[in-house]
C-alpha cells in the first residue's frame, strides 16, 4: 500500500470536513496534518513535507491558485483540489497553476481516496518513458516507431492526432486542461484559432484508437476541464 | 384586471368631479376646474398608468372646453385667452401624468435590481453553506455504510438526491435571471453523448441506451456549450428512465439538418397526452401518473428547455411512431475548414 507511511495536508477552512476527511486518510493508515488558512497550509507544508496536499477552494484568506502557485514555487507536492460546483474557470485555472487533480463537492471519502491514492502512486513512478511501448487492453502505443495498433492493426494517425496521443499517454491518469495539451501538442505553432479544433481533433482520435467512441476506454473527457488517458 | 378596474374607477371619479363643478360653474374661476381636473388626471396616472393618464387627460381637455369655456356646450372658444388656458391644461396634464408614470417606474426598476442582487448573493451563499454539510454529511453516511449499515446508505442517497435538488433550483434562478456563464465553443457530438453516457453510468438505464449516428461515418460539430449540452441530454435520458418500462431500450440518436444539429432521446413509455406537451417544459410540471418517489420535483425537462433556449437552441416535444415520446434538443451546427484544421499545425515540418 502506497499510501500506508505518506504524509497528507487536508486544507479546509471548514473544521467538519477537516474532521471527516482526516479520519478517512487515518483510517487509511496515513498520516495527517491539518490547516484552515492559506498562511497556515503554507507554514504546515514547510515544516511537514507531505508527500500530497488536499487543497479546499474558497479559503478566508486567499485564492486557491494563489495557494497553488505559492506551493508550486518550492515544491512538486502532488495538489488535489476540493472544489465547489459551478466553480469550472476556476478548476481550470488552478490546474493551469499546477494542481495535478480535483475532486467536485460532495463527494464520498471513497472516490477521495482513490484519487489521493493515484496521485501517490504517479508521483513514485517516473512519466511513461517515451523510448517504451505501452499496452491498454487492444491498443498498443509504440513511441519509438510512432506506431499505434488496435487489436493488432496498424491505425493511421494524423500528424496533429499522434500529438495529442502522446501527450495524454505519456501521463496515464493525470488530467490535461485544454491549455497544456495546446501549448504540448502545437508548441507555439498556432496558426489563427487552433485551439478551437482541439476538440474535434480528440474526437476524430477517438474515432480511430476506440471500439465505441461515445464510451471511451483510453482518452476519457473532464467536462469544461481537458482530458484524461486511462490508467 | 387591475387596469380596467382602475379605468373605471377613475372614469367615475372624473365624471363625479365634473358634475360637481358644473353645478358650481357659477362660482368658479377657469383657473380652479383646471386645477381640479388637472388632479383627477395625476390620480389617473397613478392608478392605471400612462395609457389612462392619457385618456383621461384627453377627457379632461374636451370636458374643460365644453362645460367650462363661453360659449358653453360647443367646442368654440370665444376669447382668444382662453385658448391659452386650454393648451396649458393640455400640456401640464400630459407632461405631468408621463413624468410621474416614468418615476414610478424607475423606482420600480430600482426595487427590481435591488432584488436581483439579493438573489445572486443568496443563490451563492446558499450554494456553499448547503453544500459544505451536505459533504459532511455524505462523508460520514458513506463511512457507516461502509461498516454494513442500510440506514446510512439510504442517508447517501438522500443527500445525492437533496444536492441534485439544490443544483437544480441554483441553475434554475441563474437561468431566469439570465447569469449562467455559457462558454459557446465549437464541440463533438461525440463528446456530447460520451459525456452524458459518463454522466449516467453506473445507474439502472446506461445498459439500456443505444446510440445511432449517421451511417455515412460523418463528425457531427457545433458550436455549443458542452457542459450545459451534455447536462440537456442527461436530464432528457433521466426522463427516459423514469417515464419507461425497465427493460426497454432508450435510443440517442445524432444527425444534422441543415443549419442544425439534431440530438433526440427517445423511449417507449406512455408518451404525453397532446394538451400537456408545452406543459411538460414548465418548472415543477409533473404528469398526474408519476410515481411520487421519482426523485424529482419536475425540473429537469424545464431546465433543459431553457439551457437549450440560451446556447442559441431549441428543445421540442414529438409522439414517437409506434408509442412513446421522442425529446429532440437542436442545437448550431458548424462546418469544418479541413485545411486550416491541419494546416493549423505542420506548415512548419
Amino acid at each position: 500500500m502506497p499510501e500506508a507511511s505518506s504524509t497528507i495536508l487536508v486544507v479546509d477552512d471548514e473544521a467538519p470536513i477537516r474532521r471527516v476527511l482526516g479520519h478517512a486518510f487515518a483510517a487509511a493508515g496515513m498520516r495527517v496534518l491539518e490547516a484552515a488558512s492559506a498562511r497556515d497550509a503554507l507554514d504546515v507544508a514547510a515544516a511537514g513535507r507531505p508527500d500530497i496536499i488536499v487543497l479546499d477552494l474558497g479559503l478566508p484568506d486567499a485564492s486557491g491558485e494563489e495557494v497553488c502557485r505559492d506551493l508550486r514555487a518550492w515544491t512538486a507536492t502532488p495538489i488535489l483540489v476540493l472544489s465547489a460546483r459551478h466553480s469550472d474557470a476556476e478548476k481550470v485555472a488552478l490546474l493551469d497553476a499546477g494542481a495535478d487533480d480535483y475532486v467536485t463537492k460532495p463527494f464520498s471519502p471513497a472516490e477521495l481516496l482513490a484519487r489521493v491514492r493515484a496521485l501517490l502512486r504517479r508521483a513514485r513512478a517516473a512519466d511513461i518513458d517515451t523510448g517504451s511501448t505501452i499496452h491498454r487492453g487492444e491498443l498498443e502505443i509504440d513511441f519509438v516507431k510512432r506506431a499505434v495498433k488496435l487489436g493488432g492493426t496498424l491505425v493511421h494517425l494524423t500528424p496533429i492526432e499522434w500529438e495529442l496521443l502522446k501527450a495524454l499517454a505519456t501521463h496515464p491518469g493525470r488530467v490535461m486542461t485544454h491549455q497544456q495539451l495546446f501549448r504540448k501538442v502545437w508548441r507555439g505553432r498556432e496558426h489563427g484559432d487552433a485551439q478551437q479544433y482541439l476538440r474535434v481533433h480528440v474526437a476524430r482520435l477517438r474515432r480511430k484508437i476506440e471500439r465505441d467512441p461515445v464510451r471511451p476506454q483510453h482518452i476519457l473527457t473532464e467536462p469544461a476541464v481537458g482530458y484524461r488517458f486511462g490508467e | 384586471m387591475n387596469r380596467i378596474r382602475a379605468a373605471l374607477i377613475w372614469g367615475s371619479v372624473l365624471a363625479a368631479t365634473t358634475v360637481a363643478l358644473y353645478f358650481a360653474r357659477v362660482d368658479l374661476d377657469k383657473a380652479h376646474v383646471a386645477l381640479v381636473l388637472l388632479l383627477v388626471v395625476l390620480g389617473a396616472s397613478a392608478a392605471g398608468g400612462r395609457a389612462l393618464g392619457l385618456v383621461v387627460a384627453a377627457t379632461s381637455f374636451v370636458l374643460f372646453d365644453l362645460l367650462f369655456l363661453a360659449p358653453y356646450g360647443t367646442l368654440v372658444v370665444a376669447n382668444p385667452l382662453d385658448w391659452l388656458v386650454l393648451v396649458a391644461f393640455l400640456v401640464t396634464s400630459v407632461v405631468a401624468a408621463q413624468l410621474l408614470v416614468r418615476a414610478q417606474e424607475q423606482t420600480e426598476r430600482a426595487r427590481l435590481h435591488e432584488a436581483d442582487k439579493l438573489k445572486d448573493a443568496l443563490i451563492a451563499s446558499v450554494s456553499h453553506d448547503l453544500r459544505t454539510p451536505l459533504t459532511t454529511i455524505k462523508a460520514l453516511a458513506h463511512d457507516l455504510s461502509a461498516l454494513g449499515d442500510e440506514r446510512a446508505q439510504m442517508i447517501e442517497v438522500e443527500a445525492d438526491r437533496l444536492n441534485r435538488f439544490v443544483r437544480d433550483l441554483l441553475d434554475l434562478s441563474r437561468l431566469s435571471a439570465g447569469a449562467l456563464p455559457l462558454q459557446i465553443e465549437l464541440n463533438a457530438v461525440d463528446e456530447l453523448i460520451g459525456g452524458a453516457l459518463q454522466a449516467v453510468e453506473g445507474t439502472p438505464v446506461a445498459a439500456r441506451i443505444a446510440v445511432e449516428f449517421p451511417e455515412d461515418g460523418t463528425l457531427l460539430v457545433g458550436r455549443f456549450d458542452l457542459t450545459y449540452a451534455i447536462r440537456v441530454l442527461v436530464n432528457l435520458i433521466e426522463n427516459a428512465e423514469k417515464y419507461s418500462p425497465s427493460e426497454s431500450v432508450v435510443t440517442v440518436r445524432a444527425r444534422r439538418d441543415g443549419p442544425r444539429l439534431l440530438i433526440s432521446v427517445a423511449d417507449r413509455g406512455p408518451g404525453v397526452a397532446a394538451a400537456e406537451t408545452e406543459r411538460v417544459f414548465t418548472p415543477f410540471y409533473r404528469t398526474p401518473d408519476a410515481p411520487s418517489d421519482a426523485g424529482s420535483a419536475g425540473l429537469g425537462l424545464s431546465i433543459a428547455r431553457r439551457l437549450a433556449d440560451a446556447q442559441g437552441g431549441a428543445l421540442g416535444y414529438a409522439a414517437r411512431e409506434g408509442g412513446g415520446s421522442v425529446f429532440t434538443l437542436q442545437l448550431p451546427a458548424a462546418d469544418l475548414d479541413e485545411a486550416l484544421a491541419d494546416a493549423a499545425m505542420f506548415t512548419n515540418h
